[in-house]
């Protein structure tokens, strides 16, 4: 089996002022990685018209592009529309499901999501009490159930996870403690270290810091543009 | 007047809920008759925003916008996991 080379970016924030900066800075990406992964916050509003902006920066690269969607790609109800546009420009959008993808004789399983949040362990949101509060913690549940469903029948040499909120703490660092449940929850951590991966790229925390664990030992990377000040950062999955 | 806590807060929902920045992860400090902005941007017109969206949340008060750019680089070296 060979090396997967896995390039990763978070919250692009596109929009129409952001037209034509960003693919520039992907020039040359085939020669560094086999695979370019964004992990959410593609635009500011979540608008059809940013959703055109992305899949204008990200069409006809010369490597396979997988997406998740983010919290502010939902902030105008067209999460479904955006995901359309990209999936038009040959981006893989993933909603809780997984592809595979088949390179230099190797193949790479990517599940994901947007995920959600709700904490972690110890400090966290139970499903009890109001129909709000059961229905939040209940979202990131049912999103770590079909990530859980997807990577148990998943046949692939790497398996990454692509989320856009957070599975740990340890890339949250820098983020103040009291907006943690927002950030991320340790349900989607769980999912992954129950059913097995390489590693997890999320996004969303832009104060965060970019290298962490699962508590089962899976590689954690947020790549938020804030936090790698990079088009992307380039991870390579080594052969077993 | 209100509460410097108070104020800030109010800021910090107007940058986040606000169509024109949307912005959620800018840090507010309010001192005195001075609010500061602190945070990263990717775009010049994005950080002079900020600042409109904040002075018209809390008329009267000075804004020292602090936030940072982004300065997205070439991708460096590649990370064996």
């Amino acid at each position: 089996m060979t090396q997967t080379r896995v390039a990763a970016v978070a919250d692009i924030h596109m929009g129409e002022d952001l037209r034509g900066r960003f693919r520039p800075k992907l020039h040359g990406i085939e020669d560094r990685a086999d695979v370019l992964l964004v992990g959410g916050d593609l635009t500011r509003h979540g608008t059809i018209a940013e959703g055109r902006v992305v899949a204008d920066e990200l069409r006809d690269l010369p490597i396979p592009v997988v997406a998740v969607l983010g919290n502010h790609d939902y902030h105008s109800d067209c999460e479904q529309a955006i995901t359309a546009i990209l999936r038009d420009a040959g981006v893989v959008v993933l909603d809780d499901e997984a592809t595979i993808l088949s390179m230099n004789g190797t193949t790479l399983g990517v599940v994901g999501g947007k995920g959600f949040g709700g904490g972690f362990a110890g400090k966290c949101a139970s499903e009890f009490g109001e129909p709000e509060t059961k229905a939040f913690v209940r979202h990131t549940r049912h999103i770590a159930e079909r990530w859980r469903h997807a990577l148990s029948g998943l046949d692939s040499d790497h398996r990454v996870v692509l989320s856009h909120y957070s599975p740990v703490k340890d890339t949250l660092m820098g983020e103040p403690t009291e907006i943690y449940p927002f950030l991320g929850s340790y349900l989607l951590a769980e999912a992954a270290d129950e059913e097995g991966a390489d590693l997890i790229i999320h996004g969303h925390a832009h104060l965060g810091t970019e290298k962490g664990l699962t508590p089962g030992g899976i590689q954690v990377r947020n790549v938020a543009v804030p936090v790698i000040g990079m088009a992307y950062t380039v991870y390579r999955l080594n052969g077993a | 007047m209100d509460a410097p806590h108070y104020v800030a807060a109010r800021v910090q929902r107007a940058l986040a809920e606000d169509e024109r920045t949307v912005e959620l992860g800018i840090r507010v400090d309010v001192r005195g008759d001075k609010i500061f902005l602190r945070g990263r941007v990717s775009a010049p017109e994005r950080r002079l925003l900020i600042e409109d969206v904040a002075r018209e949340a809390a008329p009267g008060l000075s804004v020292h916008n602090e936030i940072t750019l982004v300065e997205v680089r070439e991708p460096g070296e590649e990370e064996p996991l």
